[in-house]
């Protein structure tokens, strides 16, 4: 019997063991699990981070790559908002959202090659229109580019807003970002430009534009028509998807 | 509790899949008016982390998940619960964007929010309440 129970209470007493460890064990998983959700939610907080410093433009205290677009437009006549020798047989006009990112893309990646083969050549004159799809502060934006163009330095101006371009629908549109985009433009009369970006002239422009652009069958930025001698009036050629499909309709409307 | 989280994993990475193919062969990018659907959702500077799209993310995201969700024991517990943590929380985070930043909303990356916040309640149902057997 006594025997018999000595077993019991071993066997008992290793179960007690087995439980304790095994709660241990637990325990240990769970502190472990804590600091898994820990190092998850700060891995979700960096995320978002990275996803909101990616692109964080429109920053009027620090405005890049304002040397880079004098030099492109170096020595290339402006009128309104016309790049390009007056004279030129071809006329393309781009209708952009200064707060597209696409947009932005595209004046960085295709309208070089463009401005260098066909435009600082006398082939061709840009012209650009706003057409203003994003959100309420587009307008502002558009109008504030057509009155630098007012004082000759409207390409400056769209070519330094978009290498500055926040994210859309931020906000970052504010006064004092136009302010900022226009004196690094080169704008000679800052007062000046500043009542003409509030008259009522420069919104009609603004909105016409935008008009036109939905005349003309757009329904997104940028979307570019061309008019020259090889074309039948204003041809609406919509988004080119490189450098050398936009070069090539322009080629195709000079003969 | 592994057989849904494999179920939801294998649609997740289907969902995810046909975003990045939707997002890479969709012709030129532009800006849309109007502001709804998944091409201005798409077409937005959000969509992209670092030049990646999205969705490649996402697939990656389901394929750990569907990996953890067919092995047993506490590591593959854990990796499914941090890895659903942060899908679920970035899920939040884009939803929140496409409500309130981008004004648009795309189904297909509403489905994959669901999804991730199913995965992450499965995965954490598996740890806290199996944690330390074999299941």
């Amino acid at each position: 019997m006594s025997g018999s129970s000595d077993r019991e209470a071993r066997k008992e007493e290793r179960l007690r063991t087995e439980e304790a460890a095994e709660a241990q064990r637990r325990q240990q998983r769970i502190k472990l699990a804590s600091a898994i959700a820990f190092l998850a939610v700060a891995a979700v907080a960096i995320l978002i981070v990275v996803s909101q410093n990616q692109s964080s433009g429109g920053d009027s205290g620090n405005l890049q790559a304002v040397a880079e677009v004098e030099e492109e437009l170096q020595g290339i006549p402006q009128d309104g908002m016309v790049l390009g020798q007056p004279g030129a047989e071809v006329a393309a006009l781009e209708f952009a959202d200064l707060q597209c990112p696409v947009c932005k893309a595209y004046s960085e990646q295709v309208l070089p090659q463009i401005v260098e083969t066909q435009v600082r050549t006398g082939e061709a004159k840009l012209d650009f229109r706003a057409y203003t799809i994003i959100d309420a502060d587009s307008v502002p934006a558009a109008a504030a580019a057509i009155a630098a163009g007012e004082q000759g330095k409207g390409w400056n101006f769209v070519e330094i807003f978009y290498r500055n371009q926040g994210l859309e629908r931020s906000g970052y549109v504010t006064d004092d970002f136009l302010t900022a985009v226009a004196e690094a433009a080169g704008v000679p009369n800052l007062e000046k430009w500043d009542r003409t970006r509030k008259s009522k002239a420069v919104l009609a422009e603004v909105e016409d534009s935008t008009k036109e652009a939905q005349d003309l069958g757009f329904t997104g930025t940028p979307s570019f028509a061309v008019e020259g001698p090889g074309t039948n009036g204003l041809e609406a050629i919509g988004t080119p998807n490189s450098a050398g499909a936009l070069e090539a309709s322009i080629a195709a409307a000079t003969k | 509790m592994r057989g849904v989280a494999t179920f939801l994993a294998t649609f997740g990475i289907g969902v995810a899949t046909y975003i990045a193919i939707a997002d890479s062969g969709g012709g030129s990018p532009v800006c849309v008016a109007g502001g709804h659907g998944c091409q201005t959702v798409a077409e937005s500077s959000y969509s992209h982390l670092l030049g990646v799209n999205i969705a490649i993310f996402g697939i990656g995201g389901y394929v750990i998940l569907l990996g953890a969700a067919l092995l047993r024991g506490d590591a593959a517990r854990m990796v499914g619960f941090a890895v659903a943590l942060v899908g679920f929380g970035y899920s939040l985070y884009l939803t929140y964007l496409e409500l309130f930043t981008i004004d648009a909303i795309c189904q297909w990356c509403v489905a994959s929010a669901i999804l991730m916040t199913l995965l992450f309640a499965a995965n954490t149902t598996r740890m806290l309440a199996y944690v330390g057997t074999e299941r």
